[in-house]
C-alpha cells in the first residue's frame, strides 16, 4: 500500500466527518429500527458508521475500512434475513421481510413493464413496490452509481471480504478472465429476454445462489437437479472463487444487476481516474483490482473499465499514486482553508458510507438485537 | 382466399406479442453478436430470419391440412426438442469459436464462416416451429378448413403480421459496435447452452 498517496487528516476533521455521517444513519437508521426495536441498536450501528468514517479520513485507506463496513453489512444481512428462515432463534419481524432482491430485479425489467410482474414481493410492496424501487434505484444511481456494488449491495460484502481472506491468490487470472468479463452483461440480456419471453423468474430459478426456499424450483425432478447443481456452482463462485482467486468472481462475472449497475453508473458523476503521467505499466492495479476493471491498454497504462465499482483498492495498492476519485475525471478546484477537505473522494465517501449504513439499517440493527439474543441464551 | 389471410393477419396482430417474447432470445443476440454499424447488412440477416420462419410456417399450414384431410393431427413430437436440440448446440458451439478466437484449418474456418452466416435461417425454422397457443389455434383452424392453399393463405396472414411485431428489434441495431459484438458473442452462447438443454429435457 501507498501511504503517501492520499494524506492523513486531522483527528479534529477526521471527527467531524464521522459526525456528518453519524447524524443521517442515525436519524434514518433509528426511524426505521423504533417500529419493532430498541434504538439503541440504530445507535451501535450509526456509531460503527461513523467510525468506519473516522478511519477512512483520517487515515485515507477507503478500500482497507471500507471493506470492513461492507462485509459487516452483508453479514448481518445473513444472520437475519437467510438464518431466520431456518431457525426460530432468530426472531421474525418486520426486518425479515426482504422488500425487494436488487439482483433479481435487473434481469425482470422486460417483464415488470409488460405484466407489471417482480419475482419478489411482499403485501406492503405490491402496490407501491415498484414505484418505490424505481425511485429509490434512481436515488442510488444518482448518489453513487456503481459504487452500489462495492458499498451497499447486501450481498457483495460476501464476495469482498473472502477475495481478502487469504494473502495471495492460488489461481491467478489468466487471459480468460477479461475475455470473459462481459458474461454478466451477456447474462442480463440473455435474462431480460429469456424471463420476458417465459415470464419466469429465470434468474432466481437457475443462478441465484442465496435462495433457502424450494418453491421456485422446477416440478421435475431431473431439471430440479440441474437447477440444484447451478445453484451450487453459483455458490462456489461466490465461496470458493474468491478464495481461490482474490477476486470478486460472483460480482465479475455471475451477477447481472453488475452488469445493469455498469451501464447506468456511467450518469452518476463519480469516477475513479487514473493518471497517465504516474503510470509505470507495473500493472498491480491490474492484479489488484478485485472486479478484474483494470486492463493494461496497449499504450502500457492502466485503463479502467466501466465495471470499476469505486471500491478505491486500485488507490491503495498503485506505488506511484496514479489512481484518485475524481468528478467525471476532474479534480474539484482547490484553494481556501476547506480545499483538502472538499474533494472528490470526500464527498464520494460520504455518499457511499452514508447510504450504505442507512439502507443496511433495514437489517443490520435486527441483526444485532438477534445476536444480543442469542448470546444472553 | 384473402379474408382467410386477413383472418391469419389478425390472429398474429392480435397476439403477435407472444412470438415476439418466443423470438426475441433467439434473434436478439445473434443480431448483437454478428450485426453491425449498417442497416442493410443487419436488414439481411432479419431477412434470413423471417424467411427461416416463413418456411416452417408454410411447412406446418402444409402438414396441419394434409393432417385434416387424413383427419388426424400427427406431428412427431420430438421434432421441436430434437431441432431446438440441434439450434442451441449450433448457437454454442459458433459462440464458442467466436469468443476464444480459435484459429482451426481454412476449410474449418470456412465452415465456421458459412455456419455463422446461415445460422438465422435455423434460428427462424426453430422459432417458427414453436408451438405458442395462438400458434396452435391456428393449427386447429387449418384443420378444420383441410385444404393446403387455404392453410398457405391463413398462415401468410398470420406471419406477415407477426413479423411487424420482431421488425423494430432492427432499430437499436445500427448503433451496434466492437464492445456490442463481444457482449452479444457470449449471450449467443448462454442462450445456445439454454436452448439446447431445452430441447434435451423435450427429447429424455
Amino acid at each position: 500500500m501507498n501511504e503517501t498517496s492520499t494524506p492523513k487528516a486531522g483527528r479534529g476533521a477526521a471527527a467531524l466527518f464521522a459526525l456528518l455521517v453519524f447524524v443521517p444513519v442515525f436519524f434514518f437508521s433509528g426511524q426505521l429500527a423504533a417500529r419493532e426495536i430498541s434504538r439503541y441498536y440504530a445507535l451501535a450501528w450509526a456509531l460503527f458508521a461513523g467510525l468506519i468514517g473516522f478511519a477512512i479520513f483520517r487515515t485515507g485507506r477507503v478500500s482497507f475500512y471500507r471493506r470492513i463496513f461492507f462485509s459487516a453489512s452483508a453479514l448481518a444481512f445473513l444472520v437475519h434475513f437467510k438464518f431466520s428462515l431456518f431457525s426460530k432463534m432468530f426472531e421474525a419481524s418486520c426486518f425479515k421481510e426482504a422488500p425487494f432482491c436488487h439482483i433479481a430485479m435487473a434481469p425482470y425489467f422486460l417483464n415488470y413493464l409488460y405484466q407489471q410482474y417482480l419475482a419478489f414481493m411482499n403485501g406492503d410492496w405490491r402496490l407501491w413496490g415498484p414505484l418505490t424501487l424505481g425511485a429509490a434505484w434512481l436515488f442510488i444511481t444518482l448518489a453513487i452509481g456503481r459504487g452500489w456494488c462495492s458499498w451497499a449491495c447486501f450481498y457483495g460484502g460476501i464476495d469482498d471480504g473472502l477475495s481478502r481472506a487469504v494473502p495471495k491468490p492460488l489461481i491467478k487470472a489468466g487471459k480468460w478472465a477479461l475475455r470473459l468479463r462481459d458474461l454478466p452483461a451477456a447474462l442480463l440480456v440473455f435474462l431480460l429476454l429469456a424471463s420476458f419471453a417465459y415470464m419466469l423468474p429465470v434468474y432466481c430459478l437457475w443462478l441465484c445462489p442465496f435462495k433457502f426456499t424450494e418453491t421456485f424450483m422446477d416440478a421435475d425432478a431431473g431439471v430440479r437437479r440441474l437447477q440444484y447443481a447451478l445453484m451450487l456452482a453459483a455458490i462456489g463462485a461466490l465461496l470458493l472463487g474468491p478464495l481461490l482467486t482474490r477476486r470478486r468472481i460472483f460480482c465479475s462475472y455471475l451477477c447481472p444487476f453488475a452488469a445493469w449497475q455498469a451501464f447506468w453508473g456511467r450518469f452518476n458523476p463519480f469516477r475513479i481516474s487514473v493518471d497517465p503521467a504516474k503510470c509505470s505499466g507495473c500493472t498491480v492495479c491490474v492484479s489488484a483490482c478485485p472486479m478484474t476493471a483494470i486492463k493494461c491498454a496497449p499504450g502500457g497504462k492502466a485503463e479502467i473499465s466501466a465495471y470499476c465499482n469505486l471500491c478505491g483498492e486500485c488507490l491503495e495498492a498503485c506505488p506511484g499514486g496514479g489512481f484518485r476519485y475524481t468528478l467525471l475525471g476532474l479534480d474539484l478546484p482547490a484553494g481556501g482553508r476547506l480545499a483538502a477537505a472538499l474533494t472528490a473522494q470526500n464527498f464520494f465517501v460520504w455518499s457511499a458510507l452514508t447510504l450504505g449504513a442507512v439502507f443496511s439499517s433495514l437489517w443490520a440493527p435486527a441483526a444485532l438485537r438477534d445476536l444480543v439474543k442469542l448470546m444472553a441464551g | 382466399m384473402p379474408a382467410l389471410f386477413s383472418e391469419g393477419f389478425l390472429l398474429g396482430l392480435s397476439t403477435g406479442f407472444y412470438c415476439l417474447a418466443s423470438c426475441l432470445p433467439l434473434l436478439a443476440p445473434y443480431l448483437l453478436s454478428e450485426g453491425r454499424a449498417a442497416w442493410k447488412f443487419n436488414f439481411y440477416i432479419f431477412l434470413q430470419f423471417t424467411g427461416g420462419r416463413f418456411a416452417a410456417y408454410m411447412l406446418f399450414a402444409l402438414l396441419a391440412s394434409l393432417a385434416g384431410q387424413a383427419g388426424q393431427y400427427a406431428l412427431p413430437a420430438w421434432v421441436l426438442p430434437a431441432s431446438m436440440l440441434a439450434c442451441g448446440l449450433l448457437m454454442a458451439g459458433l459462440a464458442a469459436f467466436r469468443v476464444s478466437g480459435f484459429k482451426g484449418p481454412c476449410l474449418l474456418d470456412a465452415a465456421a464462416g458459412t455456419a455463422a452466416r446461415r445460422l438465422p435461417i435455423v434460428l427462424g425454422f426453430v422459432t417458427g416451429i414453436n408451438v405458442c397457443p395462438p400458434f396452435a389455434a391456428g393449427l386447429l383452424r387449418l384443420m378444420d378448413l383441410a385444404d393446403i392453399l387455404k392453410g398457405f393463405s391463413y398462415f401468410g396472414g398470420f406471419f406477415a403480421s407477426t413479423s411487424l411485431f420482431i421488425a423494430p428489434v432492427l432499430l437499436g441495431t445500427p448503433w451496434l459496435g466492437t464492445r456490442a459484438n463481444e457482449i452479444g458473442r457470449l449471450t449467443l452462447l448462454v442462450a445456445g447452452l439454454w436452448y439446447a438443454a431445452l430441447g434435451l429435457k423435450g427429447l429424455v
